[in-house]
């Protein structure tokens, strides 16, 4: 099985969901690595062993991304196309799949060979569900949720190919890329995450929720409304629209345990909640829960942490 | 400026999902059914759009019965007109089929419209099997520019300006139209109907048609659920409310500690 896997690249940087991507793939069949436009970033992605094809293209429009794939795609004879399960990957992924008259899988979290056919595992409802699916259209086309496979090793690099995919069909024009969140937020490789939620009360008293993570080394977490009234940047949210995360401690403070939040940290190892209402549905989840005022308990954990140290 | 949006019902997304035991299938029967959140998030923004530079919105829905009752709800937060596609036929498929119908219904809600439409919109996702497909690939059907995850948009003479929310910020586009694009959540909530408004959804007359009144073929199917399952579920730990604040910190933190995650 030929399998495309493309490379996403942030400021210079391999995406690490892209790079998951590329561990699947290589599990699975040949992986061939498509990056678009950047000879420096083709060099970082030959590391991993797979041969690389660096297509010149404006890496800023989708629509020059997505010819790219295409061209390379029909060039390989690809027999699979796998993207990472970022906003652009699940924007090319389906756009790639209506142009070759196949399906598409989003938010994979496992695969197995069934035969010729790829057998997907994938989540829905919010991870209440989990759907195991097969893609009867000739080509296989699916995003990789991220969290779900390791990144590849890295070794001797690969071979890299230049090529120029041609003219592609740009509908769209990139006018502004503006970066408004400088802070590099790490939640999916985070081993600790205290969340916060509207529980908090406030911007200052939401101050608690940081410093409890300060001390304990951790990745600052969100709830939706958290974010939305402002007492920290969107790159902390955690859930569906969110961030999924999986660290080995997750304490929630103050957040309810809506499925929208929930399904985004379930795959914590140890759940702490704090909440002062003893029939939240967070406690349902947790590992161990603490009924009361997180206002009252936060300070008081920090103290007993700082002691400990 | 003439505004389509495809909106889907979906079983509401404050409950949770789970198997029927005996089919092995989710089981949504006794969930109520509502609009999906970011599709009511694109109808709030298109009702925004209108009333600061003109135009209409139209809702459209594939769906079964009680489809209806749904789009005069959203009748009375912004839309101007509704149109229902309910059909045995319409009730199977996967994310290119419904795309592939979306795009052949465009034509006839643009003839009961008396108009084509310059922008399409679909939410970003749908909340119940969140894949996030269908506004991308109804964008390809139809050959149109596309634009994912906007949370605003600006005229700018014959074309649109769609500023996309990212990770780090944004990004902004421009078009031409028609075009398609999903919308996320923006930094406001859908409004709530006011009595007024209400009243005259409730009057309003959804018009329905089948899938030969809508002149729709049969529509391309890829992709099969083989089976279901639920994940393993978390069990409830232990929960600790002492009268005293300090006490509860006090035994959460042996067991923390017991159980090696401090
Ligand atoms: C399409 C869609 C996508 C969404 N995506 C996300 C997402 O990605 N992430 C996300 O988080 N949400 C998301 N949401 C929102 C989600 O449905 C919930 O509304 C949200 O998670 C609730 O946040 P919360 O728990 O902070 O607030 P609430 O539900 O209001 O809960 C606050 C909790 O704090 C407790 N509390 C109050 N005061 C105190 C105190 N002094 N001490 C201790 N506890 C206290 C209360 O008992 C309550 O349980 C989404 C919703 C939709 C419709």
């Amino acid at each position: 099985m030929e399998i495309l896997v493309y490379i996403e690249v942030k400021e210079g940087e391999l995406v690490q969901g892209s790079l998951e991507a590329l561990a699947a793939a290589k599990e699975l069949g040949n992986a061939t690595a498509l990056v678009a436009g950047d000879a420096d970033a083709a060099a970082k992605a030959a590391v991993y062993g797979a041969p690389v094809v660096c297509a010149k293209v404006d890496a800023a429009n989708p629509d020059a991304i997505l010819g790219a794939v295409e061209a390379v795609c029909k060039a390989k004879n690809a027999d699979a196309v796998f993207f990472a399960g970022t906003q652009w990957g699940k924007d090319l992924a389906p756009r790639l799949a209506s142009r070759a008259k196949t399906g598409c899988i989003t938010d994979v979290t496992g695969m197995e060979k069934d035969g010729d056919a790829i057998l997907y595992t994938r989540p829905a409802f919010g991870g209440t569900v989990i759907e195991k699916m097969k893609n009867h259209g000739a080509l296989q086309v699916c995003t990789i949720r991220s969290g779900s496979y390791s990144k590849p090793e890295a070794g001797a690099p690969a071979s890299i190919e230049e090529c120029d995919p041609g003219e592609a069909d740009i509908r769209v024009k990139v006018l502004e890329a503006a970066k408004e969140i400088t802070e590099a937020v790490n939640l999916e490789g985070a081993d600790i995450i205290v969340s916060g939620g509207r529980g908090m009360g406030s911007k200052e008293d939401f101050q608690l929720v940081v410093e409890l993570a300060k001390v304990l080394g951790a990745t600052v977490g969100a709830s939706r409304p958290a974010i939305e009234d402002g007492w920290i940047s969107r790159a902390h949210q955690v859930g569906q629209s969110g961030k999924i995360v999986a660290p080995k401690l997750y304490i929630a403070c103050g957040i309810s345990g809506a499925m929208q939040h929930i399904s985004g940290a379930i795959g914590s190892k140890y759940i702490v909640a704090i909440n002062k209402d003893p029939d939240a549905s967070i406690f349902s989840v947790a590992d161990l829960g603490l009924v009361g005022d997180a206002k009252q308990i936060i300070p008081l954990l920090i103290e007993e942490i700082k002691k400990r140290k | 400026m003439e505004i389509l949006i495809f909106v889907k019902q979906v079983p509401d997304d404050g409950i949770e999902v789970h198997l029927d035991p005996a089919a092995g299938t989710p089981d949504t029967a006794k969930i109520d059914k509502i609009a999906n959140a970011f599709d009511t998030y694109a109808l709030e923004l298109a009702a925004r759009y209108v009333e600061a530079n003109g135009g209409n919105v139209t809702v459209a829905a594939i769906g079964p019965d009680g489809t209806d009752s749904m789009l005069k709800n959203l009748i009375a937060v912004g839309a101007k007109k509704a149109y229902l596609f309910k059909d045995p036929s319409f009730e199977q498929g996967d994310e290119a089929s419904t795309a592939n119908r979306l795009a052949q219904l465009v034509k006839k809600c643009e003839a009961e419209n008396g108009a084509p439409y310059d922008l399409i919109l679909c939410g970003k996702e749908s909340t119940d099997e969140i894949s996030g497909q269908v506004g991308a690939r109804l964008a390809e059907e139809l050959s149109l520019p596309f634009v994912s995850s906007v949370i605003e948009i600006t005229p700018d003479g014959d074309k649109l300006i769609a500023k996309q929310e990212t990770d780090e910020g944004y990004i902004k586009f421009e078009t031409a139209m028609p075009a398609v694009y999903t919308i996320a959540k923006p930094g406001y909530d859908p409004r709530y109907p006011n009595i007024k408004a209400k009243m005259a959804a409730r009057k309003a007359v959804i018009p329905t048609f089948s899938a030969a009144d809508a002149g729709v073929s049969e529509a391309p199917c890829y992709v099969e659920c083989v089976s279901y399952t639920e994940p393993p579920k978390r069990e409830a730990g232990l929960k600790i409310q002492e009268k005293e604040v300090a006490d509860t910190v006090a035994k959460a933190m042996e067991i923390l500690i017991k159980d090696k995650v401090l």
